[in-house]
């Protein structure tokens, strides 16, 4: 989910080269809805978009019964640690902070899907605050 | 004795009488006395001698005719020694002594004295019933007392009795003249200035050498030191060798005599003759120092502290060396009103120094921009300037006297944070904390002083600094936000096209490289727009105004604009009547360029873009009109601050920093013009340029 159609075109390439299907919304209404219908494994959302941010596209997955619990990875170009910690309470499992390595991206995700696999959530969100910039 | 002796003996003393009537001052007096009335005596030696001032004395003023040291000898001896003038002023009756067995008989003390003088008269000197002295006679061999030649020298004792007292006294009223009018111009001079070093100067100048042969003034140095002032002597070659005496033979604080004593003690000294073990003391074995203390021929000493208000200040000194008699109890007098008076001035000009140093800070203190709080050592408040009352909203009179949490609540809150330096500590850093005052939010910049007898604080209000600093930050966190994002795409658009691992289509290349040329180009736009907005904030943008034609800048603009219009689009100008301005041509064109960029990209679907020229009064009107998305009315003054994007998701390609309206609406206002917009959502938007017209 993101404004910005360069940063998910890059998105989509990368990530479909590590053999994910990847949907896209270029704002914070359309991706909600689209998280709804589709239900994906995960969501990288962007948070300065026009209209509905990414903080409060988060709040309402978090508050929706059937989105709550897909895992959300924030890819922003905020980088201050109250931004980070911002990223940790709003349940974020990811936090990557813009200019970043899109080939990386499909690696991250499947670590993160591995890690939630074997319920490290929470370690996963604390490490939103802690973590350095790439 | 005959009739011609008689008449030669009343001849002499006429003529005694004659001479004395005409001395004036005791010396003269004395030599009348001690010359013709000797003669007229027909003796061979005469002395006279007063009562000293203590009465327990007797002083030798003057003799004549005797071989000896007599002078050195006899200049001065006790009242009740065994001695005929001594014998004469305690009765009041006078000796006639005939014989040398006679007198040695009478006064044993002489009797070693040899045969000089052996036959004696000593009369006694009084006036109004009261002895003040005596007059001793000696004669050769030895002499008949006979009742006529015993009147002749009661009668000759007589004369000399009413001239010398006269003479006395009409020195005593002389001396006294002159100590009044010293005392006068002495106080004339001490109050002449408050400079009081050069009239202290000046006062040891006035005393030599009326009223000593030396003269000095030292003070009491702040870490009891002695600082020697001035020195004063007739002679201004002896002044130079007494300073460097004094710089070779520095007096010692410690010393029992003198100066340090007197400045030590507060006590004067007064030494009518200086004792040779006090000499002794002082010259120790410096044989040098005996010999310049020799050549002094210091004999008469007082020293008298300068005290004023408990204090001792500094000591006055006068010294009788090799012209001014011995001192008497009426110079230790006159030298302690004069220290008084000096003392009184010192203190004066210091007072007065302190008081104008104290102004000079309060008046210093009340203009500062910085408030100044002193607090003493139980925090209570005993200076307030009128900045410490503006930051805090407390006033002066509220805050004096009053401990200072009573004064401001938030006082503990607002030092608690703030080390406290030692004075003259250098690099005290303010404090920078807020605080909250009768619901104001203000950021205040802190410091603080222990000086010891309690705590002066600084406090400058940086309520406006902090919010311009912000600002700043602000500015350059989402300046760095802004350039993330094309840098991410330009970054991962490289790392994606270098990836080996996967094949990617020439379709895809050719989107990534475009990727690439578009977001670079959008990165340098964003850099050069920063830099723009930063020299607009800085006030740092040169404009070079001219005389201009608005509707060939609108002309050149539209036809830039045309090369790559979209799809859908329209361009038009009318500029009718439109007259030239003065402005800076390429300002303008950059603001016009921008706002028809803008008035494309809000249209996505296509529609007229205009730009229109309207001269109205003594304006120059340039609208950019589009019939796009509009702007809610919500957001139209948002759009012209600073990073503030309306729908961020229109802004492709080159633009979209975030800062286009910003500096237009800056750089139309420095060239003295108004940049508003008029919009309605889902019609348009209209921007108009309002610049002067020129006349």
């Amino acid at each position: 989910m993101d404004d910005e159609r360069s940063i998910r075109l890059l998105c989509r390439v990368n990530l479909r080269a590590s053999g994910m299907e990847v949907l896209e919304a270029d704002d914070g209404h359309a991706g909600l809805e689209l998280a709804r219908r589709e239900q994906p494994d995960l969501i990288l959302l962007d948070v300065m978009m026009p209209g509905l941010d990414g903080w409060s596209v988060a709040r309402e997955l978090a508050a929706d019964e059937s989105t709550k619990d897909i895992p959300v990875i924030f890819i922003t170009a905020r980088a201050d640690p109250a931004d980070r910690r911002q990223g940790e309470q709003l349940g974020g499992v990811g936090y990557v902070v813009k200019p970043f390595d899109p080939v990386g991206i499909g690696q991250l995700v499947e670590d993160v899907l591995t890690r939630l696999a074997r319920g490290e959530r929470d370690q996963l969100r604390r490490g939103i605050a802690t973590e350095h910039e790439q | 004795m005959s009739v011609h002796e008689r008449e030669d003996r009343a001849l002499r003393l006429q003529r005694v009488a004659e001479l004395l009537a005409e001395a004036v001052t005791p010396q003269e007096v004395l030599d009348a006395v001690l010359t013709e009335g000797v003669r007229a005596a027909e003796a061979r030696a005469g002395a006279i001698g007063v009562l000293s001032d203590d009465g327990e004395s007797i002083e030798l003023l003057a003799q004549q005719g005797y071989t000896g040291p007599i002078m050195d000898e006899w200049h001065r001896f006790p009242l009740d020694a065994g001695l005929p003038m001594s014998q004469v002023v305690r009765t009041g009756e006078p000796i006639f002594i005939s014989t040398v067995i006679e007198r040695n008989e009478l006064f044993p003390e002489l009797s070693q004295r040899g045969q000089e003088g052996s036959a004696l008269a000593v009369l006694p000197l009084a006036v109004e019933g009261r002895v003040f002295g005596a007059m001793a006679l000696s004669f050769g061999d030895e002499v008949e007392f006979g009742l006529e030649r015993r009147e002749m020298k009661v009668a000759l004792a007589r004369q000399a009795s009413q001239a010398l007292a006269r003479s006395r006294l009409y020195a005593q009223e002389h001396t006294l003249r002159q100590r009044m009018t010293f005392l006068a111009e002495a106080s004339e001079l001490l109050s002449s200035s408050l400079d009081y070093n050069l009239t202290l100067k000046q006062l040891t100048q006035l005393a030599v050498p009326g009223l000593a042969d030396w003269c000095a003034i030292d003070m009491a140095g702040e870490h009891g030191e002695i600082v020697r002032l001035a020195v004063a002597h007739e002679d201004p070659e002896k002044v130079r060798w007494a300073y460097e005496l004094q710089e070779r033979y520095p007096p010692k604080p410690d010393d029992r005599f003198g100066v340090p004593q007197v400045l030590r003690s507060g006590e004067p000294e007064f030494l009518p003759e200086i004792p040779d073990e006090i000499i002794e003391e002082a010259i120790g074995d410096d044989e040098e120092l005996r010999l310049i203390v020799d050549q002094l021929g210091l004999r008469s000493m007082i020293c008298v502290p300068l005290s004023a208000r408990g204090r001792t200040l500094g000591a006055l000194t006068l010294i009788a060396a090799e012209t001014h008699p011995t001192y008497t109890q009426a110079d230790f007098e006159l030298a302690l009103e004069l220290a008084g008076r000096a003392a009184v001035a010192v203190d004066n000009a210091r007072l007065y120094g302190e008081a104008e140093k104290g102004a000079n800070a309060a008046q210093a203190l009340a203009h500062i921009a910085d408030g100044v709080v002193l607090l003493d050592k139980e925090g209570v408040v005993r200076h307030w300037n009128p900045a410490a009352a503006a930051i805090t909203g407390v006033d002066e009179a509220r805050a004096l006297g009053k401990p200072v949490d009573e004064v401001v609540s938030a006082w503990g809150a607002l030092t608690s944070h703030v080390p406290l330096a030692k004075p003259g500590a250098s690099g005290v850093r303010p404090v920078t904390v807020p605080l909250v005052l009768d619901g104001r939010e203000l950021w205040v910049a802190v410091s603080g002083v222990d000086f010891g007898e309690g705590t002066v604080y600084a406090l400058q209000d940086v309520t406006d600094e902090r919010a311009l600093e912000k600002t700043r930050s602000d500015f350059v966190a989402t300046a760095s936000h802004e350039l993330r994002t094309p840098l991410a795409a330009v970054y991962g658009a490289v790392r994606t096209l270098r990836r080996e691992d996967v094949e990617l289509s020439d379709e895809y290349r050719m989107t990534f490289l475009e990727m690439i040329e578009s977001e670079a180009l959008r990165l340098s736009h964003i850099v050069d727009q920063i830099l723009l907005a930063g020299q607009l904030d800085a006030d740092a943008v040169e404009l070079s105004l001219s005389e201009c034609n608005p509707a060939e800048i609108a002309a050149g603009v539209i036809e830039s604009a045309s090369v790559h219009l979209p799809e859908g689009i329209s361009l038009s100008l009318s500029a009718d009547g439109a007259s030239s301005i003065m402005c800076d041509e390429n300002k303008l064109r950059q603001v016009l360029v921008n706002l028809l960029d803008n008035a494309i990209k809000y249209s996505p679907d296509g529609g007229k873009v205009g730009i229109r020229l309207e001269q109205t009064g003594g304006t120059c009107q340039i609208e950019v009109a589009d019939e796009g998305l509009g702007i809610p009315h919500s957001e139209r003054e948002k759009i012209f601050e600073k990073f503030y994007r309306l729908d961020p998701q229109q802004t492709k390609g080159v633009g979209g920093s975030g800062l286009g309206l910003y500096i237009c609406r800056e750089l139309v206002e420095r060239m003295d013009g108004r940049l508003s917009v008029e919009s309605e959502p889902g019609v348009g938007s209209r921007f108009t340029v309002a610049l002067p017209a020129r006349r």
